[in-house]
C-alpha cells in the first residue's frame, strides 16, 4: 500500500470539488492539495449540467426575491441561513467564473444575459447556451491547472475514509489502473462526490453518480439529512433518461399529452396564458410539473412508446434561428438519442431521477459533525434546496459552498494536529482487506442482479408518489438485498488491474446503504411536502409535526435509525406554496 | 501487487488501414508530380535559353509516347492536387466575416475551384491565340 | 411480440496481468433500434462477462469518456447505434494510437499532459476585480473562439491523427485547439506566452493537414482549422523575431 502524506484531500473532481481545490489553493498556497476522483475531472458529471446557474443581476431583482424563491421552492424545509449566504454569493461566483473565461451567453451589448427558469420570479439564471455544466467544469478544470499545489490524482476511486481519535484522518484510495492502494494521510477531506440518482433505473445521471461519499460518510457515523426527497426532473427521454433541460422551458417551450393539450393547469399551475409567465405553467417546480406527470399516465393521456410513455415538450415555436442559438445541445440530443427534429416535431420526454436534494449533514461553513470533513455540492444537506431544489441553483450551489469548503478546510488543515500516522496506516491495511476481499471470493451473486431489484424496488415504492405499503415493501426489499448483498457478491473479473467490476461492486455497497435511508426516510416522514408526496393519505404538509429536517444515522446490521431536528428559519415563516394564477406576460431576454 | 503494462499498437501500414488516409497519401503523392512537371518546363526553358535547336529537341522528347504518358498521369495529379489544395485553404485561414456573416469554408473551397477554372481557361484561350 | 434479434459484438481484449497478446473475442447480443454500442458493451459487462473493461459515463457524449473505435472508425460509443451495422459483426476496440491499459481502456496520461502544457486558463488582457463585474464580451467576440471552446477532451482526433501516432511529441489536435481557444478569446492577453509552443515542431508546425481529425470530431470543434490558421501566424512571428528580436528572449 502506498502512503501519500498530504494536507488536504478533495474527494470529487466536479465543480465542488475544483472549486474546492482552487480556493484551498488561494487560501493558502503552501497546503498540499491532493484532489482524488474516479474519473478526470472532465468527465465529472457536472459536465452534463445544461440549462444555468442562479446570480441576481437585474435591476428589478433582489437577494431577497431569490430567497423568496428557493425558500418557497424548497417548501420552508430550508435552512434560511444557509439559503441567505447562499443568495448573497451567487453573482460573485458567476462572475468569477466569467473571470476565469467561462463563455456566459451575452446580451447584444456584451453584458451577460440571463433567463427564467422554474419557480423563480425574476431572469436570474446565467447560461453558457445550453451547456452551462460542460463549460463551467472546463473553465474550472482548466483553471486549476494554474496552481502547482494542486496535485490530481486522476481515476483512483475513494472507498474510505480514515477517522482516528473522532477526526477525520485521511482517506483510502484504489488507483483504478493498477489496483494498488493509496493511502492519503490528510487534516482535512472535502466530499465532493455528487448524488446518488443511480439507485432508480430511470434518471438522467451518469454511470458515477452512485453516492459514494454519502455512503462512507454514513459508515462512519455521519449523518445523512433529508434524503426522502429526490427530484424527479420532469423532461428527460424516455428508457435512456437522457436530459432535456429545462432551458427549454425557460425559453418558451410548452408541455403537452396525447391531446395536444397544455395539461399542467389542470394541476393548480394554470391559466395557461399569456404565455410565458414567471412560476405557472412550464415555469412550475419540478417536482409539481412531475406530479403532473404522474397523473396524467395514470389517467391514460400520455403517449404511449416503446421505451415508456411520454408527453410532449413542443418548441417548434420557437423558430430554428433560436433553437440554434440557445438550444444546440438538446438539437443534438433530440435528433441523436429520440430521432426527433424539435425545429419539426415536439420532443418526447417523461420524468427521470435527477437531483439529490438531501446529502451529508453540514452547516452553512460546510462543516459535517465529524472534525476535519467537510462536505459540497450534491453530496452535501448544507440546507438550501429543502424539499425540493429549484434548477439553477445546483451548479450555483456547487461553486457558493466548494468555495466555503476549500476556504474552512484549509484554515482547518494549516491549524490541527498532525496526524497520527501508525494508527492511521493500521486502518488502511484492515479497510483494504475489507475491499479485497471482494475479489477473492468463490459463491455469490452478480452484481446487476443486485442492482437491478434495488433499482426496481426503488422505481416501485419510493417513486413519485408513495404509498404506506410501497415504502415498507422497499424497505424490506432493501434490507434483503443488504443482507444479500454481505453474504457475497461474485465476480467475473478477479484482476486486480483495472477491474472496474469490482468498482461497482463497491458501489453497489454505498448505493445499498443511501437506498434504505432514502426509504426508511420517507416512510417515517407522513406528510407531504415538495418532492415526498402520498398517493393516498397524507396529502398535505403539516408544519406542526414536519417542519424539519429527517437525520438518519447508520443502524449497524439493521436499519437506519431516524431522528429529526429543526429546520432554521430567519425571515421567511411557512406559508402556502403556489404557483400559477394570473399574471402578465414575461418578456423573454 | 499488479503494475501496469500498457500494450502499444504498430504504426505499420497505417495508412492502409482506413479509405481517408489512403486519399490522403494519394495528395501527398500528387506533390510529387507538381515537382516533376515544373522540372520538366524548367527544363524547356533552359532549352529556350540555348536556342532554337535545343527547344526543338525538348519539343521532339515530349512527344514520346512515354512523355505523353507521363503529362496525363501529371495531370490527372496536379488537378487532385489543385482540387485539394482549395479543399484546404479556408483552414489556413482565419474564419473570414463580410458584415456579420460568416463566409463559410464550403464558399471559401467554391471560389478557389472557380478562381482555378478561369484561369486555366484563360491560360488555353491564350496558348491556342498564341500558336495559332 | 417481435423475436428477439441478435448482433454480433466483436471486442479487442487485452489483460496487463497475464500480458498475452491481445485477442478478440466475440459475444451474441440481444438489441432494440434503439440500443447504443454502448449499451451493448453494457450488456455483455452485466450479463454475460464482467471482465469487459471500457470507460462511460453520461451517456449523451458531452463527458467525452466512452470514444472507441467501431469497425476501425473513432467514435462515441454512446451515440453509435448497433442498428446500423446489423445484421453484420460489429468490431469494437480501443481508440488507436494510445498505448491500451486494458481490453478498451487507453492510458490517456500523454494527452492530459499535452493540455496542461497549452497555459489553458485566461491569462487577463486587463486586471478586473470581481466587483467590477464581467468583462464586456459581444456576441461576435463570443464568435471568435467559441467553437473551439466546445470539445469535451474525447480524444476521438487524436485517434485520428496519424502525425501523432507516428510522433508522440506532437500536441495533437484538441491540445492545440483548445490552445487556440484561449488565444481568441479577447479576454485573454497570453498569446506571447503561448507562441513558443505554436511554433515549435511539435506545436502547429506537425501538423500536415490529414484532416481527419476534423472529420471525427463530435462536436464539430474542427481543431483542423484551429491549428492551420496559426502556421501564418506562426510563420509571422519567427520571421519578426528574427527582424526584431527581442532582449533577453
Amino acid at each position: 500500500m502506498q502512503i501519500i502524506d498530504t494536507d488536504i484531500v478533495v474527494v470529487g473532481g466536479g465543480g465542488a470539488g475544483l472549486r474546492a481545490a482552487i480556493a484551498a489553493a488561494e487560501r493558502d498556497p503552501a497546503l498540499k492539495i491532493s484532489l482524488v476522483s474516479k474519473v478526470v475531472p472532465m468527465r465529472s458529471h457536472t459536465v452534463a449540467a445544461e440549462g444555468g446557474s442562479a446570480g441576481v443581476v437585474r435591476e428589478d431583482d433582489s437577494l431577497d426575491h431569490h430567497f423568496d424563491d428557493t425558500v418557497s421552492g424548497g417548501d420552508w424545509l430550508c435552512d434560511q441561513d444557509a439559503v441567505e449566504y447562499f443568495v448573497a454569493h451567487c453573482t460573485e461566483e458567476m462572475t468569477q467564473l466569467e473571470h476565469w473565461g467561462c463563455p456566459w451567453s451575452r446580451k447584444a451589448d456584451g453584458h451577460v444575459n440571463v433567463r427564467f427558469f422554474g419557480g423563480m420570479k425574476v431572469q436570474r439564471t446565467w447560461f453558457a447556451a445550453d451547456k452551462s455544466g460542460f463549460h463551467m467544469l472546463h473553465t474550472l478544470f482548466q483553471t486549476s491547472i494554474k496552481y502547482p499545489s494542486i496535485h490530481r490524482y486522476d481515476e483512483f476511486f475513494c472507498a474510505d475514509l480514515i477517522v482516528e481519535e473522532a477526526r477525520v484522518q485521511g482517506v483510502l484510495a484504489i488507483e483504478i489502473a493498477t489496483g494498488e492502494f493509496f493511502l492519503f494521510r490528510a487534516k482535512a477531506v472535502v466530499l465532493c462526490t455528487g448524488g446518488a440518482g443511480r439507485i432508480y433505473r430511470q434518471n438522467t445521471n451518469a454511470g458515477i453518480v452512485t453516492g459514494d461519499g454519502m455512503g462512507i460518510a454514513l459508515r462512519h457515523g455521519v449523518p445523512l439529512r433529508d434524503m426522502e426527497f429526490i427530484q424527479w426532473h420532469p423532461t428527460a427521454l424516455a428508457g435512456t433518461g437522457v436530459l432535456i433541460t429545462e432551458g427549454c422551458r425557460g425559453e418558451g417551450g410548452i408541455l403537452v399529452n396525447k391531446d395536444g393539450y397544455r395539461y399542467l393547469q389542470d394541476y393548480g399551475l394554470g391559466p395557461p396564458d399569456p404565455w410565458p409567465r414567471v412560476k405557472a405553467m412550464e415555469l412550475g417546480p419540478r417536482d409539481r410539473l412531475s406530479q403532473a406527470f404522474w397523473h396524467e399516465e395514470r389517467k391514460g393521456r400520455t403517449v404511449h412508446t416503446p421505451l415508456g410513455n411520454v408527453v410532449h415538450l413542443d418548441l417548434r415555436h420557437l423558430g430554428a434561428a433560436k433553437l440554434h442559438e440557445r438550444l444546440p445541445l438538446i438539437m443534438e440530443v433530440a435528433r441523436t438519442f429520440a430521432g426527433v427534429d424539435p425545429v419539426t416535431a415536439p420532443i418526447p420526454v417523461r420524468p427521470a431521477v435527477h437531483y439529490t436534494m438531501g446529502g451529508i449533514l453540514c452547516n452553512v461553513r460546510t462543516e459535517t459533525p465529524l472534525p476535519g470533513l467537510y462536505a459540497a455540492g450534491e453530496c452535501s444537506s448544507v440546507g438550501i434546496h429543502g424539499a425540493n431544489r429549484l434548477g439553477s441553483n445546483s451548479l450555483a450551489e456547487i461553486v457558493v459552498f466548494g468555495k466555503v469548503a476549500g476556504d474552512h478546510a484549509a484554515r482547518y488543515a494549516r491549524d490541527a494536529r498532525p496526524v497520527d500516522g501508525d494508527a492511521v496506516r493500521r486502518q488502511g491495511e484492515s479497510a483494504k482487506a475489507a475491499l479485497v476481499a471482494h475479489l477473492r471470493r468463490e459463491h455469490g451473486e452478480r452484481v446487476s442482479a443486485i442492482r437491478n431489484e434495488m433499482m426496481d424496488a426503488m422505481e416501485q415504492g419510493v417513486g413519485i408518489f408513495r404509498t404506506a405499503g410501497g415504502m415498507q415493501a422497499a424497505c424490506d426489499t432493501l434490507a434483503r438485498l443488504r443482507d444479500r448483498y454481505r453474504r457475497g457478491v461474485k465476480l467475473d473479473d478477479r484482476n486486480e488491474a483495472f477491474n472496474t467490476e469490482w468498482l461497482t461492486a463497491i458501489e453497489l455497497g454505498f448505493m445499498l446503504e443511501v437506498a434504505e435511508v432514502i426509504a426508511h426516510s420517507a416512510r417515517l416522514r407522513t406528510e407531504s411536502r415538495g418532492a415526498h408526496t402520498w398517493l393516498d393519505q397524507f396529502q398535505a404538509r403539516d408544519d406542526e409535526a414536519f417542519l424539519k429536517h429527517t437525520v438518519a444515522l447508520r443502524g449497524g446490521d439493521g436499519p437506519p435509525r431516524i431522528h429529526y431536528e429543526p429546520v432554521t428559519i430567519t425571515k421567511s415563516p411557512p406559508k402556502a406554496r403556489v404557483y400559477g394564477g394570473e399574471g402578465k406576460k414575461a418578456v423573454l431576454t | 501487487m499488479a503494475t501496469r503494462k500498457p500494450y502499444i499498437r504498430s504504426m505499420d501500414g497505417w495508412w492502409r488501414r482506413d479509405p481517408f488516409f489512403v486519399r490522403y497519401m494519394i495528395r501527398e503523392a500528387s506533390s510529387f508530380f507538381v515537382a516533376a512537371y515544373a522540372l520538366v518546363l524548367l527544363w524547356g526553358l533552359w532549352a529556350l535559353e540555348r536556342g532554337h535547336n535545343a527547344y526543338d529537341a525538348w519539343l521532339e522528347a515530349l512527344r514520346h509516347p512515354l512523355m505523353v504518358l507521363f503529362h496525363l498521369v501529371a495531370l490527372a495529379f496536379v488537378s487532385y492536387h489543385a482540387y485539394t489544395w482549395w479543399k484546404v485553404a479556408p483552414k489556413t485561414m482565419p474564419t473570414v466575416r463580410l458584415g456579420g456573416r460568416e463566409i463559410s469554408q464550403a464558399q471559401i473551397s467554391a471560389g478557389g475551384w472557380a478562381a482555378w477554372a478561369v484561369a486555366s481557361v484563360a491560360v488555353l484561350v491564350l496558348v491556342g491565340w498564341g500558336t495559332r | 411480440m417481435a423475436e428477439t434479434k441478435f448482433i454480433e459484438i466483436e471486442v479487442f481484449r487485452y489483460n496487463p496481468e497475464t500480458g498475452l497478446e491481445p485477442r478478440f473475442q466475440t459475444y451474441k447480443v440481444p438489441f432494440t433500434d434503439d440500443m447504443s454500442v454502448l449499451q451493448g458493451l453494457q450488456y455483455i459487462k452485466d450479463e454475460l462477462d464482467g471482465s469487459l473493461t471500457f470507460r462511460w459515463s453520461c451517456r449523451m457524449a458531452i463527458c467525452g469518456s466512452c470514444g472507441k473505435m467501431v469497425n476501425g472508425i473513432p467514435h462515441l460509443s454512446c451515440k453509435t447505434f448497433l442498428r446500423d451495422y446489423y445484421p453484420n459483426k460489429v468490431r469494437v476496440e480501443p481508440l488507436t494510437h494510445f498505448p491500451v491499459e486494458r481490453d478498451l481502456c487507453i492510458d490517456q496520461s500523454d494527452f492530459l499532459r499535452k493540455l496542461e502544457s497549452v497555459k489553458p486558463y485566461v491569462i487577463p488582457r486587463e486586471e478586473r476585480s470581481l466587483a467590477q463585474g464581467e468583462y464586456v464580451q459581444t456576441p461576435a467576440q463570443m464568435q471568435e473562439y467559441y467553437q473551439y471552446s466546445q470539445c469535451i477532451n474525447c480524444l476521438l482526433c487524436y485517434a485520428a491523427c496519424p502525425q501523432y501516432g507516428l510522433n508522440k511529441s506532437f500536441t495533437g489536435p484538441a491540445a492545440l485547439a483548445l490552445l487556440h481557444r484561449y488565444n481568441a478569446d479577447s479576454r485573454d492577453g497570453g498569446r506571447e506566452q503561448r507562441m513558443e509552443l505554436v511554433n515549435a515542431e511539435e506545436g502547429v508546425w506537425g501538423c500536415t493537414y490529414v484532416g481527419y481529425c476534423s472529420q471525427v470530431c463530435p462536436k464539430q470543434v474542427d481543431p483542423a482549422h484551429a491549428i492551420n490558421q496559426n502556421k501564418s501566424a506562426s510563420a509571422l512571428d519567427y520571421f519578426m523575431r528574427f527582424v526584431m528580436p527581442r532582449g533577453g528572449e
